[in-house]
């Protein structure tokens, strides 16, 4: 077990920059999630980690030592590949077993050897030393898998194959465990369940998890952290909510579930509430701005409609008139797109049966707490 | 390209082992030529290194360098059509070549056509022939009195349907003989595109040939290419077919660059037209690699697929005859020689006049150490490019080493018979006497065949994805582990193709026996080759049959090991 820190570390492939000083400090036990769009750098950062790439500068500390002269098969970091990877050639057993005898090989003497590159090569079930068949069995019950052991991985599920790779990287007892888009291969079901198990087993193990995704719901659903990357920057880390409620930019706000970004003016203060104009809308916010130009971020589920001809009090909440452009029935929640001004924004509402929708081509007032509206 | 950096020190020293391995067998060898190519007479480059006396005549040779020899052939005309001829041959062959056979890799590789197995059988039986036999065998049956000729007058045609004697003649060998080259390749690469791009195809609406246009055929294109380059140049330096076939007035490089050695041992002048052909098929090769790169066309992934063949009945049906009519005719020829070995004599009529097996006789009472010759010669140049091809397509693949990969294909552009001259002339003198050992005649055997190895292993290689790799090392293994435990045994398939093809080709192989082989290492091809040349047609014929029969049985061996394996 350990922890990964990484200091200043930037990668180069040429004239290319892929990744600009990051600096991350995962802490024994945690379950980390690299979020980012495709191209954001962080596969090239779990790359880098796992000894596949070579930082162009900065360091990399896994629990607590610097792995820069350590290659790649000594980091102890076992990995899930995007793909899987597992090796066709091998079953399922095998495909577990062969971290175990590659520890083993490095620790016998040259005639050994022999024995266990034959092992590997004519692959030979029942010439595994009892320990270490015992340790793969123990390992493949634990994902449920003991009864496939001999099965070739191409006549498995994409979910058991999963498992399989899974069940590979944590046999050898890693000090980190590297999940590459581990469920972008599965369907959305099985994704569903496989996160649930994922999350369970790395808080029964208490492992390092590193865990590199682009998919938002994946990362917040299952880690304890998230780092939200773009073109080759970290740009914020938090927890999930931290991320969600107080996001950093534009681009967390929107890539962290869905926002309405309005860019607005700073018109002062008035009892505490900064004022801020903009094309459209005048509204009030408990945040304090810190510049004259802000983006505006509303999350859709904080904003209310209201009929055109109902009676708001100014004073407690902002209200903007707008019209309806659509509306989308989404089962527990309608969505509607109103035009204020000159922006569309999106208003999620929670529907209970019986309720009034909003038609399209409707005047209808939208109604934002004071402190639901972020400045950034 | 992703490279693992670190801890390559055990894969380093294989690395520069082959290295040394070309330097001393092929560059040396070839760099000597191209000096003699100057000089005029043979030029000891390796002794000069260890001796001074050597070294001094040497230098006494590099005075006399001159362009004396390059401005006498220029001027000759006879040089230019030698060179025009060879390339309008490899040409001509290369496209039929492949026209023939992109419906027949496609049979044998997605459909369930009737008679697979025989078609691909079959198709291993030009494989298996020496040039110089199969030219023969379309003398017997295309020839002024071969039999072919006899029912195409019988039926109201007049002279002889093909003269075989004649361009023409030297093309219909070659593509009969040579097409199964270009077969395999383009069967692996039908083989291991990925249905699903077809399918997806298909779901939007194309139909069947237009996906085999637009997304089959362009999967399989760098096979195809590289097939392409394959074919023209074994076309182009192929010396069996001509030697036997070309008529006088007809030049081609390697009957010229032979009758200067044999003929008037002008050196110098094999030296240069062996300077030609490389720098021809040095372009071809660029050529290729202009194609090919920055593709990657990896697709079997760690994700396992699974591929469905075509069963219908009316393509398959047609891909069926289609393709036992291209099989058939190496069959006749083959057939035609079977019949001649047990002729007492034939070439009156459709028919020989007598049966006898006596030819079976002489070669069995004479000649049996020909054929243990040829066995362990095979046996050892197999088991040196099976070692050499697979790391040297790990580095091409996996370290993106172009120079290897160039390396390596070099002897597909030497002819055997050059490359025979310039080993002799390396290695007949102290300090590496080899000439007139079986070790030299392995070595030159291996490096002969290698490119053959390295592009059946090289696209089993290119298949495996560098994740499956990737996951050995995280596991533990050093890359040399991951290399012997993984890539080894997922490229299996690919060695195994390369070893018939390596084997086979090296029984057949003529040129370089003829010049390598001392006498009591003799090959059965040296033996054949001998006896075509003292007109001792029928045994000729019948060590042939032989050969062809003991080859058949290597085949049949190697399929049975094929089938054990899981794979």
């Amino acid at each position: 077990m350990g922890s990964v820190k990484i200091e200043n570390m930037t990668k180069t492939f040429g004239d290319f920059t892929a990744l600009h000083d990051i600096n991350l400090d995962i802490e024994e036990g945690e379950f980390f999630a690299l979020l980012g769009p495709s191209g954001c750098g962080k596969t090239t950062t779990m790359r880098c980690i796992a000894g596949f790439e070579n930082p162009s500068s900065g360091s990399i500390y896994i629990g607590n030592r610097e792995v820069e002269k350590i290659p790649a098969n000594r980091r102890n970091c076992g990995m899930v590949f995007q793909s899987y990877a597992l090796f066709p050639h091998m079953n399922v057993f095998e495909n577990v077993a062969y971290s175990l005898n590659i520890k083993e090989l490095n620790a016998s003497n040259p005639i050994k050897q022999m024995g266990i590159y034959t092992r590997l090569l004519t692959r030979r079930f029942g010439k595994y030393p009892v320990e270490l068949k015992n340790k793969v069995m123990e390992i493949l019950k634990y994902v449920e898998l003991e009864n496939h052991a001999d099965r070739l991985t191409s006549e498995l599920s994409g979910g058991q194959q999963q498992r399989v790779a899974l069940a590979r990287a944590l046999v050898m007892e890693p000090a980190v465990l590297l999940m590459d888009e581990p469920l972008s291969n599965l369907d959305q079901k099985l994704r569903h369940s496989m996160r649930n198990t994922i999350r369970s087993i790395q808080q029964d193990l208490g492992i390092t998890t590193i865990f590199v995704t682009h998919d938002q719901e994946e990362a917040m659903s299952m880690a304890d952290r998230v780092a939200v990357m773009d073109k080759g920057h970290i740009v914020q880390i938090g927890t999930p909510t931290d991320l969600y409620s107080n996001p950093s930019t534009p681009f967390i706000a929107n890539f962290v579930g869905t926002s309405n970004i309005l860019k607005g003016t700073v018109e002062g203060e008035e009892s505490g509430f900064t004022i801020v104009k903009g094309e459209g809308f005048l509204l009030r916010s408990s945040n304090k701005a810190k510049k004259q130009e802000v983006d505006v971020i509303i999350r859709p589920e904080h904003v209310k409609v209201e009929a055109a001809d109902s009676v708001i009090d100014h004073a407690h909440t902002n209200v903007i008139e707008g019209t309806v452009i659509m509306s989308t029935y989404l089962g527990s929640i309608v969505r509607y797109d109103v035009q204020v001004g000159s922006y569309q924004l999106i208003v999620d509402t929670t529907y209970s049966s019986g309720a009034n929708i909003f038609e399209e081509g409707k005047k209808v007032k939208l109604t934002v707490d004071h402190e639901r509206v972020l400045l950034i | 390209m992703n490279r693992i950096k670190n801890s390559f020190s055990g894969l380093t020293v294989v690395k520069v082992l082959i290295y040394a391995f070309f330097g001393l067998f092929m560059l040396l060898p070839l760099f000597s030529v191209f000096v003699v190519s100057f000089t005029g007479e043979p030029t000891n480059l390796l002794g000069s290194l260890t001796d001074p006396a050597i070294f001094n005549s040497t230098l006494e040779k590099f005075k006399n360098i001159s362009m004396d020899n390059y401005k006498r052939i220029f001027s000759g005309a006879g040089y230019f059509y030698a060179l025009k001829n060879s390339l309008v041959l490899a040409f001509t062959v290369t496209i039929i070549i492949i026209l023939i056979c992109i419906p027949l890799a496609y049979g044998i590789a997605r459909t369930k056509m009737p008679f697979k197995k025989t078609i691909s059988a079959l198709c291993m039986i030009p494989l298996i022939v020496p040039t110089f036999i199969s030219a023969y065998a379309f003398i017997i049956m295309f020839g002024r009195a071969g039999w072919v000729t006899q029912i195409y007058n019988a039926l109201g045609g007049e002279g002889m349907l093909l003269n075989p004697y004649s361009m023409a003649g030297v093309v219909a060998v070659q593509v009969f003989f040579f097409f199964p080259y270009a077969l395999w390749p383009l069967v692996a690469a039908f083989k291991v595109s990925d249905i699903s791009l077809e399918e997806a195809s298909q779901n939007l609406g194309a139909k069947n040939w237009f996906t085999f246009i637009f997304v089959t055929f362009p999967l399989a294109l760098p096979g195809v290419i590289s097939s392409a380059l394959l074919i023209f140049t074994v076309s182009f330096s192929d010396f069996g077919s001509p030697i036997v076939l070309a008529p006088k007035e007809l030049n081609l490089l390697v009957v010229e660059a032979y009758r200067e050695i044999s003929g008037f041992f002008n050196w110098g002048g094999a030296a240069i037209l062996t300077v030609v052909m490389v720098i021809v098929a040095a372009f071809f090769f660029y050529l290729q690699h202009l194609f090919t790169k920055g593709k990657n066309y990896g697709s079997v992934s760690g994700k396992p697929k699974q591929q469905k063949l075509i069963e219908n009945k009316l393509l398959t049906r047609v891909l069926s005859g289609y393709s036992l009519i291209v099989v058939l005719i190496p069959v006749l020829a083959m057939l035609s020689v079977a019949l001649q070995s047990v002729a007492t004599t034939w070439g009156k009529d459709l028919l020989p006049s007598g049966y006898t097996l006596n030819h079976y006789k002489t070669i069995f009472s004479t000649s049996m150490g020909n054929i243990q010759n040829s066995i362990m010669l095979a046996t050892g140049a197999l088991v040196l490019s099976v070692i050499v091809a697979t790391f040297v397509s790990y580095f091409v693949v996996r370290q993106n080493s172009a120079k290897l990969d160039f390396v390596a294909s070099i002897p597909l552009v030497v002819p055997g018979i050059a490359f025979g001259i310039a080993l002799i002339q390396t290695f007949n003198t102290a300090p590496l006497q080899l000439t007139g050992t079986a070790v030299l005649l392995i070595i030159a055997y291996t490096i002969r065949r290698l490119p053959y190895m390295v592009r059946s292993t090289m696209g089993s290689m290119r298949a495996i994805k560098q994740d499956i790799e990737e996951a050995a090392v995280n596991l533990g293994a050093t890359p040399l582990t991951a290399a012997i435990t993984i890539v080894g045994p997922l490229m299996l398939p690919g060695i195994a193709a390369g070893s018939v093809l390596v084997f086979i080709t090296v029984i057949k192989e003529a040129s370089v026996s003829i010049l390598l082989a001392p006498p009591e290492w003799a090959p059965m091809s040296l033996a054949i080759f001998q006896n075509i040349l003292r007109a001792e047609y029928y045994s000729a014929a019948a060590m042939s049959v032989v050969l062809v029969a003991l080859v058949l049985i290597l085949q049949g061996i190697a399929n049975l090991i094929g089938k054990k394996q899981r794979l």
